[in-house]
């Protein structure tokens, strides 16, 4: 198997894009497909609070970070790449692997790579996606509308919706349902993988004291969305 | 033999079946076996099983994350205390599917619990269809169909319906006598009248007993001894079985407050 990079990623804070990118990590981890993490949310790094072993926090703007990043692709034991990368950059992101040649190589059939973009319920959002749009031709691109803060993606307004969802004629539409706030909230408060959560660990990997019922909601979610990514193929397409 | 320690769930799909009651006499049996039951109130207006318990009981909103969390933690918790749940029929679909969601039985048999859920059917269709229903989804936990003789049977051809034939040929029944009226009127209106404690004074001496006319004390004496040893023979039954099957599959993590 190629070497995949996987950017997930949105210009705008808040619209639950480290979410996104644990179930991801889970969701790999789940199909026997170890990942590592770059969280490029330096330097505060989420990410790593949640997947401290396989996450390390980088600078996406930094040479020296884009070296430890890309050059270490073929090298390394662990086949998929997953980058969370900070709300704003984007777009300055894509930019920066086309000026490095990185889209070149994909191309030439070195990597794989895709792209998850999370986008929030705001007219702003979906701007992005025109913005993103022309950078992310022929690639893997993954819109993600994600439900977690409970929004409605201008489903009462058809014009509007259909103008932005209607011009990804190669994205793939994934939505993230909606977790319970109490069992997301005690997640965050343990600072572990959801899967952990649900299999009540603690960080040290030993039996939890976290609630069943909370545990099942956790669990109920996140089949919900590895049923989602087997939808849209998410490995079948990056492994092609 | 290993005693059992129960998580009985009492319902049906109807109101007035002889829910609140059954885990009423439910409870009591357990006080006068010498345990102290966890008993959960699934009904948040009536609250009428917590009427008869007012310091053993937890009356829950099975609407209510918060409340979701206070029933089964508890349920599952590692104790040797039995638990009775009074469900409502209203909190009858969210209560099993939880159950099912939460993974409600192997993480109870890891903490020594095993889940038992009587099913009290009545003569409606309905009620016969969803008794199947939770057959086939909760094959993996011991259920008793009971038979509530207070209530209307099914006419001859509702008895016709695979519904009734199925659970006709099930394996486990559990009888609830008939109550009369005024015995029924004599529990309904004093709900801190321990039926097991009136098992235990003897009958003609009424020194102790109140206001109950000797005839209904009578009466309801010998329809709680009735259902008590149906609850026995049944709880026989369990053991035996559960004796004879293999360990249940166990989660892997068990419990650090164990």
């Amino acid at each position: 198997m190629k070497p995949v990079v996987l950017l997930i990623g949105a210009d705008k804070g808040g619209v639950g894009k480290t979410t996104v990118t644990r179930t991801v990590l889970d969701y790999l981890a789940a199909k026997n497909m170890p990942a590592r993490a770059f969280d490029a949310e330096h330097p505060r790094g989420t990410l790593k609070r949640f997947h401290p072993v396989s996450t390390d926090v980088i600078d996406i703007t930094d040479v020296a970070d884009q070296m430890k990043m890309l050059d270490t692709l073929h090298t390394s034991d662990v086949k998929v790449s997953v980058i969370d990368i900070r709300a704003g950059l984007l777009s300055g992101t894509l930019q920066a692997l086309t000026d490095v040649g990185f889209f070149d190589m994909v191309k030439g059939g070195e990597f794989n790579f895709g792209l998850l973009h999370v986008v929030g319920p705001s007219v702003a959002s979906l701007d992005e996606i025109s913005e993103v749009l022309p950078l992310a031709e022929d690639k893997h691109y993954f819109v993600v509308k994600n439900f977690i803060n409970e929004t409605s993606f201008f489903e009462w307004n058809p014009d509007v919706y259909k103008s932005y969802f209607n011009m990804l004629k190669n994205a793939v539409e994934v939505n993230v349902p909606k977790l319970n706030e109490m069992a997301y909230e005690q997640v965050e408060l343990a600072g572990v993988p959801f899967s952990t959560f649900v299999a009540n660990r603690n960080p040290q990997g030993l039996p939890g004291n976290y609630s069943l019922v909370l545990r099942g909601y956790v669990r109920t979610w996140l089949n919900q969305i590895s049923a989602e990514y087997d939808r849209v193929g998410l490995l079948d397409r990056l492994s092609s | 033999m290993q005693r059992i320690t129960y998580a009985a769930i009492v319902t049906s799909t109807h109101a007035r079946t002889g829910k609140t009651l059954l885990s009423r006499v439910l409870a009591d049996y357990f006080m006068v076996s010498g345990d102290s039951p966890m008993i959960f109130d699934t009904d948040p207006i009536e609250q009428s099983l917590s009427a008869s318990f007012p310091s053993q009981s937890l009356v829950v909103d099975i609407n209510q994350v918060r409340d979701q969390m206070l029933l089964f933690d508890n349920l599952a918790s590692a104790s040797t205390d039995p638990r009775v749940v009074d469900l409502s029929h209203l909190a009858f679909r969210k209560f099993f599917n939880l159950m099912r969601d939460t993974d409600f039985i192997p993480e109870a048999r890891s903490a020594g619990i095993e889940p038992l859920i009587l099913y009290i059917t009545d003569h409606d269709r309905r009620s016969l269809e969803e008794g199947r229903l939770l057959l086939d989804r909760f094959a993996d936990c011991a259920v008793v169909v009971v038979d509530n003789g207070h209530l209307r049977q099914p006419t001859s051809i509702t008895r016709q319906s695979s519904d009734y034939r199925a659970l006709h040929a099930y394996d486990l029944h559990l009888a609830m006598p008939a109550l009369d009226a005024v015995s029924a009127t004599v529990i309904d209106e004093d709900p801190l009248l321990s039926l097991g404690e009136l098992l235990r004074q003897p009958l003609r001496s009424s020194a102790d007993a109140g206001d109950l006319a000797g005839n209904a004390r009578a009466a309801i004496r010998s329809w709680v001894l009735r259902l008590f040893r149906e609850i026995y023979r049944v709880n026989e039954l369990l053991e035996t079985r559960l004796a004879a099957e293999p360990a249940p599959p166990q989660l892997t993590p068990t419990r650090s407050d164990a």
